[in-house]
C-alpha cells in the first residue's frame, strides 16, 4: 500500500509539464539514436550527459531514462527495415523482422516489435516499482563464474538459429569469438593477433563488425537485385496490428518478458544475451520453430519483449545497490553522482519521491514509446519508399560514419569495409553471419569472466560447476543445447535405421 | 542422377574441391594462426593460463569443427547430397542477381573508404552518393546532383555540426576545400 501511495506521488511529479516534456524529448532522442546504426543510444546518453547539468537530479534521470527506453527499442527499427541492427540487442530482429519487410510487411513487423517491446518494458518497469528489493538481493549472488555461465548460455543459443547446420553455425560463432580476442588481452595486457599493426592493438569493436557484415552486404544485394522494399499498401492508417496478431504473439511476449526481467536484473548480463536467449527459447517453444528465420511473428516478438524488459530490470541494482549493470545504467549513475545523489538503499529513505518519480517515469516512457515508436517508424517507413539506389548509398555512408564514430578512427572504417566484403562472400556462399556477430559480441565477455573467475578462485576450473547458480545455468545451457539438437539427432538416427534396414533387406 | 545429386555436383572433382575449400581453409587457419598470436612479447609464465589460452582454445575448437564439417561434406558428396551451405546460399525465388553490379558496388565502397582520409569526407561522400545512384540506375543529373549535395550537407550538419564528430577533411588542397565547404554550410 505504501508503495502504491509513493508510486502515486511519483506519477504526480512525472506528469508535471516540465518532467513530462523531458521524458518525451529523451524518448525521441533515444529512439532516433537507436535507429541510426553506429550512433547507438548509449552514445546519445553519453553526449546528453552535459545537458543534464542544467536539470534537476530527477529531471536528469527522467531524460536519460527516456533515452534508454527509446534507444533499446529504436535499434530494431533499422534492423527490421534495412537488416542493420541499430544496437547489438536488436540483432535477433533482423532474423525474423527483415524477412517480413522483404515480404512487404514492414509496418506489421514494426507494429509487432513495438507492441512486444512496450509490453516487455512496461512489465519490467512495474517489476522495478514493486519488487526492486528482492530482485536486487538475488542479483547480488552473481559473481564472475555466474556471469561466465550466463554468457555461455547466450552463446549456446546460437544452436537455435543454426537452421539444421549446427557445426557450420558453431564454427561461425567460434570465428567470431576468435575475432573478439584481437587486441590487448584484458588480464595480462599483452597484444594478440595484432600482426605488428598498432591500430589492431585496440581490438576489433563488435559494432564495426556488425555494421560491416550486415549493412554492407545488404546494400550490395540491394544493388545487385533491384529488390523492392516498399511497404505493401494497406487500407488502415497507422501501424496495422490486428487482434489476431496480439493473440498470436502473446506467449512469445510473456516468455520474452520473463527472460528479459530475469537477465536484466543481473549486472553485466544486459539486453543482448536477453534478446538472443529469448529467441532461442522461443524457437524451441513455438510450434513454428522450424520456420524461424523466415519472418515468423513469434520470432520477432520474443526477443523484442526481452530486450526492453531488461531496461527497468537493469535499474533495479542501480537504484537499490548503486551497481550499474550496463553502459547505459553506468551513465545514469554518473548523472546521479554529478548531482550529488548516491544511489543505494539510503536513497529510498532519503528521497523516496525521486525514486518513485523515476519508477513512474519508466512506466510512462514505455507507454509513450508506442507513440514515439509509431512516429519514428512512420518516418523511416517513408524513407523505404525512396529508390533502392538512393537508400543504399545513404546506408553505406551511415555505416561508414557509424564505424568511424565508434572510436573516431579511420582504421575502424577499413575494418568495417573489410567485414562488408567478407559478409557479402559469406552471404553468397551460405555461411551464416549471425553466429559470428554473436561470438564477437559475447566472446570478449566470456573470456573476461572465465579468466577473472579462475584468477579469483585460485585457477580452480571446477568452480563453474560447484557453485550452485553457475552450475544450474551451465546445466540449463547443456539442456538447451540438447533440446536444440534433438530434432536433427532424431532425423540422423532415422536415416541410419533406414539404411540399415535397406542393407539388411 | 537425382536433382539433389545434380545440385551437389557429385562426381565432379572441381565441385568436391569447391565444397571442401571452406572447411579446409578454416582448418588450415586454425592450425597456422597460433604461430602468429603474440608478436614478440612473451606470455608471463606461472601466472594462470596466460593470454594465449583462450584464443588457442577457440582455434582448437574451430579446427575440430572444421574436421567434422570436412567429413560431413565428404559424406554428403558420396551420397550425392548438396553442400551444407548450398541451401542457405540459394537465390530467393524470382530474383536475378547481377554479379557485375555487385562487384562494381564492392569496388566503389572500398574506393570510397580509401579516399576518405585523402580527399576528405565532404567531397568523397558527395561523389560516392552520385556515382552509387548512377550505378543503381538513377541517371537523371537534375535528381542525382542535388540529392548528393543536399544529402552530404545534411550528413555534415548532423555528424560534424551536432554530434561534433571529427570527420576527415582530407590532405593538402582537399583539406582547404573541406574547410571552405564547412564554412559555406555554416559548420565552421
Amino acid at each position: 500500500m505504501d508503495s502504491l501511495h509513493l508510486l502515486g506521488t511519483g506519477f504526480q511529479s512525472a506528469f508535471a509539464l516540465g518532467a513530462f516534456l523531458t521524458i518525451v524529448v529523451g524518448l525521441l532522442v533515444g529512439t532516433i539514436a537507436g535507429a541510426l546504426p553506429g550512433i547507438s543510444f548509449v552514445n546519445a546518453m553519453a553526449m546528453s550527459l552535459p545537458f543534464t547539468y542544467v536539470m534537476t537530479p530527477t529531471q536528469a534521470m527522467l531524460f536519460l531514462g527516456g533515452i534508454y527506453v527509446g534507444g533499446v527499442f529504436g535499434g530494431s527499427i533499422s534492423a527490421i527495415m534495412i537488416n542493420v541492427p541499430g544496437t547489438p540487442a536488436s540483432l535477433p530482429a533482423c532474423w525474423d523482422g527483415y524477412p517480413m519487410t522483404q515480404r512487404g510487411e514492414v509496418r506489421r513487423a514494426l507494429a509487432i516489435a513495438l507492441t512486444a517491446s512496450a509490453t516487455g518494458g512496461l512489465c519490467s518497469a512495474l517489476l522495478l516499482a514493486f519488487a526492486a528489493a528482492p530482485f536486487a538481493t538475488f542479483a547480488l549472488k552473481f559473481s564472475q563464474p555466474e556471469f561466465f555461465a550466463a554468457t555461455v548460455l547466450g552463446l549456446i543459443s546460437v544452436l537455435a538459429i543454426a537452421k539444421d547446420r549446427p557445426v557450420v553455425s558453431l564454427i561461425s560463432m567460434l570465428v567470431g569469438i576468435a575475432i573478439g580476442t584481437v587486441g590487448v588481452d584484458p588480464l595480462y595486457g599483452i597484444s594478440r593477433f595484432s600482426f605488428g599493426i598498432p591500430a589492431m592493438q585496440s581490438g576489433i569493436d563488435f559494432v564495426v563488425v556488425m555494421i560491416g557484415l550486415f549493412a554492407i552486404s545488404e546494400v550490395i544485394d540491394l544493388l545487385a537485385t533491384d529488390r523492392d522494399l516498399r511497404p505493401r499498401k494497406t487500407a488502415a492508417r497507422g501501424l496495422p496490428l490486428r487482434l489476431s496478431d496480439l493473440w498470436l504473439i502473446k506467449g512469445a511476449v510473456l516468455r520474452g518478458t520473463g527472460i528479459g526481467c530475469m537477465l536484466g536484473v543481473i549486472p553485466g548480463a544486459g539486453a543482448t544475451p536477453g534478446a538472443v536467449i529469448a529467441y532461442g527459447v522461443e524457437k524451441q517453444a513455438s510450434a513454428r520453430g522450424a520456420e524461424f528465420g523466415t519472418g515468423v511473428e513469434q520470432g520477432l516478438a520474443a526477443p523484442e519483449s526481452a530486450k526492453n524488459a531488461t531496461t527497468g530490470a537493469a535499474m533495479v541494482p542501480l537504484l537499490t545497490l548503486g551497481i550499474p549493470g550496463s553502459a547505459a545504467t553506468a551513465i545514469m549513475l554518473a548523472a546521479m553522482m554529478l548531482h550529488g545523489v548516491s544511489p543505494g538503499p539510503l536513497l529510498f529513505l532519503m528521497d523516496p519521491t525521486m525514486v518513485y518519480t523515476i519508477f513512474a517515469a519508466m512506466i510512462i516512457a514505455n507507454l509513450l514509446m508506442i507513440v514515439a515508436g509509431i512516429g519514428v517508424a512512420q518516418f523511416f517507413s517513408t524513407l523505404m519508399r525512396t529508390p533502392p539506389a538512393v537508400l543504399a548509398a545513404f546506408i553505406v555512408v551511415l555505416s561508414v560514419l557509424g564505424a568511424y564514430g565508434v572510436r573516431n578512427n579511420i582504421f575502424d572504417v577499413y575494418v568495417c569495409l573489410a567485414f562488408g566484403v567478407i559478409g557479402w562472400v559469406m552471404k553468397r556462399t551460405g555461411f551464416p553471419s549471425a553466429p559470428l556477430v554473436l561470438g564477437v559480441i559475447l566472446g570478449p565477455l566470456a573470456e573476461r569472466y572465465f579468466m577473472t573467475s579462475l584468477a579469483n578462485f585460485h585457477q580452480d576450473w571446477t568452480v563453474f560447476f560447484t557453485r550452485p547458480i553457475s552450475g544450474v545455468i551451465l546445466a540449463l545451457a547443456l539442456c538447451f543445447a540438447l533440446w536444440s539438437l534433438w530434432p536433427g539427432m532424431k532425423v540422423a538416427a532415422g536415416g541410419i535405421a533406414r539404411r540399415r534396414g535397406a542393407s539388411a533387406g | 542422377m537425382s536433382g539433389e545429386a545434380r545440385a551437389a555436383g557429385a562426381g565432379s572433382g572441381t565441385a568436391l574441391a569447391r565444397r571442401l575449400a571452406a572447411p579446409a581453409g578454416f582448418l588450415v587457419a586454425a592450425l597456422v594462426l597460433p604461430f602468429f598470436m603474440l608478436d614478440g612479447a612473451h606470455a608471463p609464465r606461472g601466472v594462470g593460463l596466460g593470454p594465449a589460452a583462450w584464443p588457442q582454445a577457440m582455434l582448437a575448437l574451430i579446427a575440430v569443427g572444421a574436421v567434422i564439417w570436412l567429413l560431413q561434406e565428404l559424406l554428403a558428396w558420396r551420397r550425392g547430397r548438396a553442400s551444407l551451405t548450398a541451401a542457405a546460399a540459394a537465390e530467393p525465388a524470382g530474383e536475378t542477381y547481377s554479379y557485375g553490379k555487385a562487384a562494381g558496388g564492392l569496388v566503389m565502397i572500398i574506393v570510397y573508404g580509401a579516399l576518405l582520409p585523402i580527399i576528405g569526407f565532404p567531397l568523397a561522400t558527395a561523389i560516392f552518393i552520385a556515382l552509387w545512384c548512377f550505378l543503381g540506375g538513377l541517371r537523371r543529373l537534375v535528381v542525382v546532383v542535388p540529392l548528393a549535395l543536399l544529402g552530404t550537407v545534411v550528413l555534415l550538419w548532423v555528424f560534424m555540426g551536432v554530434a561534433l564528430m571529427p570527420l576527415s577533411r582530407g590532405q593538402g588542397v582537399f583539406d582547404q576545400l573541406s574547410i571552405a565547404i564547412l564554412q559555406l554550410v555554416g559548420i565552421y
